[in-house]
């Protein structure tokens, strides 16, 4: 039991600094090229199953679905058209633009010598 | 407080005693002929003039709006001038000082009934004290001066200005030519007032419609008034164009010319089929809503778990959920609340200055036809080259709204001849050896005309007046539609007329270009800007295809290729010249010879339809598009053609489909057909856009399978490269015209050098530098050129052999000439450059 006058606690310091926010969860490019972004949607690529001619409007169905869940696993907040406009600004920044290139190079058939200009 | 005094605090006291005596001197009823007669006051001409001064000396000098105010409170237009004026009675016409008291009364109607601007940077607080309620008494002024038993108002107006009308334009004095000024703005104003948006009006609507005012201008023959003015314009008047536009803009604007020219039966034929077919819309929204609602009560408490395909499982609410995967992903979608940061869209941006669309009455729909018809047969042509001599001239008295009003009345006019000559097709051929209606509107088919309408386009779009852009795009559309109309008719001088107009029109490439720039650019102007842009891109594609396939050597005007290559010699000569490259002479010399440079150099070439359909390609012409097509449930089906034909040329004629490849927009156009709101099936353009989606969609799966990297490239928009990499499988290769420029530090200050001691200077540098490794792989590099020059060139001699009558082999003298030179090689004599370098290299 505390001692009336001995220890009011009028000697402590009180802060008045504003405690900070926390910070915002934002989709961008770091959460974009992270395991769970971009590589993580290839990887899901390999069970998306689609059947083609004639199956025009299944397909597209499962396209958007697909991308769907993809976008509500990586940024759970925002909504599909949202999210996919933000995604589409961030695909104009550097680390994006060269993994995009990468991927297209990655695929694309070896020419037998290709030399750089000095 | 009291309710009176605090009213009375609005305008200063003295101002509204002032006021009030003034109109009680004016005049009033008299008792003793059963208050039917208006009696004048004795001094009434002077009380008039008292408060134009009023009016002048301290609203105006001041910038208030106190006895605007006060005047309105006092009812001076109802309750003294339209009896005043009723007093001057056609059989009084000599009597001058009624004449002079009409004109008096004519002078305050005028700036009461004047258009109240609205700048936020000029406004004072007794502005927006006093607009909202002199908004409204202007309504009620429109309403009593068109609406008026005892007299025809507007007749009047006109008669107080018939004696300086009829005088010859050398003859008048100012003082003439300021009374047609006053009665013409008087009749503008008129027929300019309109409830402003937002305001609630709580009198009659149908007594100040568009309707009402134009049988009023019928009934009092105020339209023949202005047929005279147009039919004499630049004759016997002059300066009275810029009113008469506005008069005629604030008339026509936002009707529809596709009805105007129906006769009565055809009109309600045509406003049943409305209705109808709203109805029809209407059910089938319904119906599309009520496929997928609950059958059961809004408490019913059904609970469902969705599993995902990594396992994890999520909870929905609701019945609506349990109909189908797309309902339950649409639902779990729509609980999230959300919202990206998002900038407001400027207010201002819409026109608002336009108003909603206009629905005329049956009487007032056959007095206006009857109107324009007369005024496209006398009045078109005089009028409009005057206002555009006016605009081209730019004086004072040009406002900046005179030519979007400008621009958007030609337009409107070309739209409504063009209709009337469809409605005349069905009912008779026409007379052959009348003038032939496209002579009618040939003023604004001349070369001045398409001058102005390209210079309109460049400045307005290069300022950002999306306006004014916005009525000018509207009226290039109508002058190529009547280009092309002209262009297959049977008549032959019109076809050779428009021959002539549309390789004007198409002539220069600068207008190629900004019109794919107006799309490409395209950024929440609004939609009716949006639609300009879409409409006028339509047609201008469509008659430039036409057009270029006819004209199969069509000519155009280009200055870009030359540009390059004249800054390429303009290199090459300061590069001579002088050691240092900024010599400022030699720029101010150049700029100066800049512009006869480039009309020197500026050469014609052969049209590439192909080539301008390519600038369409582009990723944000794709977007705009799309925003467009965003719209498809308020779009009818012209408008929805416009899309439908930019989306199948794009991707089947130009095999561009790569460009549509984004998931945002493969859920717009799959939501266009199978989402919870879609397009309706009974309108005519269902089925072509279910075909060109389905068929999208079909190469999308099919292009998703042959490159995986697509499933990533779906997120994002589209480079030219990467989609000519998607769509061929390698990227286009790029053939760069511009040389490379070495870094400055890279480059030899002292010209005279030759190359051999540029090259032993470089790699002295290196050496020092302790850079080995750079000239060991320029050397590594340079021998397996020259080997693989070697062997190419023995494989060559080995072709070019020839076999001697004695069976030896020998090579040709001139087999040097002969070798096909690879490409990639060039000019550069790889051996030589390989042997200095190693002297080089060795020496060092």
């Amino acid at each position: 039991r505390k001692e009336p006058g001995d220890n009011l606690g009028l000697d402590e310091e009180v802060s008045v600094a504003k405690k900070p926010r926390v910070p915002r969860i934002k989709l961008d490019a770091d959460r974009l090229v992270s395991q769970k972004g971009i590589p993580g949607l290839r990887k899901r690529a390999k069970d998306l199953k689609l059947k083609g001619k004639g199956h025009e409007w299944r397909d597209a169905a499962r396209i958007l679905s697909f991308y769907q869940e993809w976008l509500d696993d990586l940024f759970p907040k925002a909504k599909f058209l949202d999210a996919l406009a933000m995604v589409e600004k961030i695909g104009h920044t550097r680390p994006l633009h060269e993994l995009r290139t990468n991927l297209i190079n990655e695929n694309k058939p070896k020419s037998s010598a290709v030399y750089e200009d000095g | 407080m009291e309710p009176p005094q605090s009213r009375e605090d609005v305008v200063h006291p003295e101002v509204r005693a002032h006021i009030n005596s003034l109109v009680s001197a004016l005049g009033g009823f008299n008792d003793e002929d059963d208050g039917s007669y208006y009696r004048l006051g004795d001094d009434a001409l002077d009380v008039l003039r008292d408060i134009k001064k009023w009016l002048r000396f301290y609203d105006e000098k001041t910038n208030r709006m106190d006895v605007a105010r006060c005047l309105a409170d006092a009812n001076i237009v109802s309750g003294d001038l339209l009896h005043i004026l009723a007093l001057w009675s056609e059989n009084s016409r000599d009597d001058r000082y009624k004449a002079k008291v009409a004109l008096a009364c004519f002078e305050i109607l005028a700036p009461l009934t004047w258009p109240i601007e609205k700048h936020r940077e000029t406004m004072t607080n007794n502005h927006h004290r006093h607009v909202p309620v002199l908004e409204l008494a202007q309504l009620k002024y429109k309403r009593d001066i068109i609406n008026f038993d005892n007299a025809q108002l507007l007749h009047i107006a006109v008669r107080a200005a018939l004696p300086s009308m009829a005088l010859p334009i050398g003859e008048r004095t100012q003082r003439d030519n300021g009374i047609i000024k006053l009665v013409l703005y008087f009749v503008r104003n008129i027929a300019m007032i309109a409830p402003p948006p937002g305001l609630y009006f709580d009198g009659d609507e149908t007594q100040i419609s568009r309707s009402a005012t134009i049988d009023a201008f019928s009934y009092q023959d105020i339209f023949f008034t202005f047929l005279t003015l147009a039919s004499n314009m630049g004759e016997e008047f002059k300066t009275e164009d810029l009113v008469l536009l506005e008069i005629l803009f604030h008339l026509i604007k936002r009707v529809d010319t596709k009805k105007l020219f129906l006769n009565e039966e055809e009109l309600r034929r045509v406003k049943t089929d409305e209705l109808a077919s709203a109805m029809k819309k209407e059910a089938s929204m319904l119906r599309s809503y009520n496929r997928k609602a609950p059958t059961r009560h809004s408490r019913f408490g059904t609970m469902l778990w969705v599993q995902k395909s990594d396992g994890k499982v999520a909870s929905l609410s609701g019945q609506g959920a349990l109909s189908d995967v797309s309902a339950r992903e649409r639902k779990m979608d729509e609980s999230k609340t959300f919202r990206p940061p998002r900038r407001a869209a400027k207010e201002e941006m819409e026109p608002k200055d336009l108003g909603a669309p206009i629905v005329l009455n049956t009487r007032a729909n056959k007095q206006l036809r009857e109107f324009v018809e007369e005024f496209l047969d006398s009045g078109f042509n005089p009028l409009f080259a005057q206002v555009r001599k006016t605009i081209e001239r730019e004086g004072t008295e040009v406002l900046h709204y005179h030519a979007q009003q400008f621009f958007y009345t030609v337009a409107w006019f070309l739209e409504a001849e063009r209709a009337r000559q469809h409605s005349r097709k069905g009912q008779q051929s026409t007379s052959k050896d009348e003038v032939s209606s496209f002579q009618l509107v040939a003023a604004v088919l001349n070369q001045e005309m398409f001058i102005t309408l390209k210079r309109s386009l460049t400045t307005s779009a290069n300022d950002g007046d999306w306006r004014t852009l916005n009525a000018v795009m509207r009226c290039f559309t109508q002058i190529l539609l009547t280009v092309q109309e002209m262009f297959v008719s049977e008549n032959e001088d019109d076809r050779e007329i428009a021959e002539n107009a549309l390789s004007r029109l198409f002539y220069e490439e600068d207008t190629h270009d900004i019109v794919a720039a107006i799309v490409r650019t395209y950024k929440g102007q609004g939609f009716d800007y949006l639609d300009a842009a879409v409409e006028l891109v339509h047609t201008y594609i469509r008659v430039l295809e036409a057009y270029s396939k006819e004209n199969v050597d069509m000519q155009v005007r280009s200055k870009k290729r030359t540009r390059v290559k004249r800054k390429k010699k303009a290199q090459q000569n300061s590069g001579v010249l002088g050691g240092d490259a900024d010599n400022q002479d030699d720029e101010v010399d150049e700029s100066a010879d800049d512009q006869a440079a480039a009309e020197k150099t500026s050469r014609e070439r052969r049209f590439d339809f192909k080539k301008f359909a390519n600038k369409f390609v582009v990723q944000d012409i794709v977007d705009t598009f799309i925003k467009y097509t965003k719209y498809y449930r308020d779009l009818n089906d012209s408008q929805l053609k416009r899309a439908h034909r930019y989306f199948y040329r794009l991707a089947f004629k130009q095999d561009m489909s790569v460009m549509l490849f984004r998931v945002d927009i493969l859920h717009l156009l799959y939501n266009m057909i199978k989402g919870p709101e879609p397009l309706d099936p009974n309108l005519g353009m269902y089925k072509e856009w279910e075909e060109v989606i389905k068929q999208v969609i079909r190469r999308c799966v099919k292009k998703i399978e042959e490159r995986p990297a697509l499933i990533i490239e779906l997120l994002f928009s589209k480079t030219t490269a990467t989609a000519s990499y998607l769509e061929y499988g390698h990227t286009k290769q790029v053939l760069s015209t511009a040389s490379l420029k070495p870094a400055a530090e890279l480059l030899f200050r002292r010209l005279d050098l030759v190359l051999d001691d540029q090259i032993a200077i470089a790699a002295r540098l290196l050496i020092e530098k302790e850079e080995h490794g750079h000239i060991d792989w320029v050397l590594s590099q340079l021998t397996m050129c020259a080997k693989q020059r070697e062997a190419w060139e023995a494989s060559e001699k080995a072709r070019l052999m020839l076999e001697a009558a004695d069976g030896t082999m020998s090579l040709p003298d001139n087999w040097q000439a002969e070798v096909k030179e690879p490409e990639s090689y060039g000019k550069l004599d790889i051996f030589d450059l390989f042997k200095r370098l190693e002297a080089d290299f060795d020496s060092a």
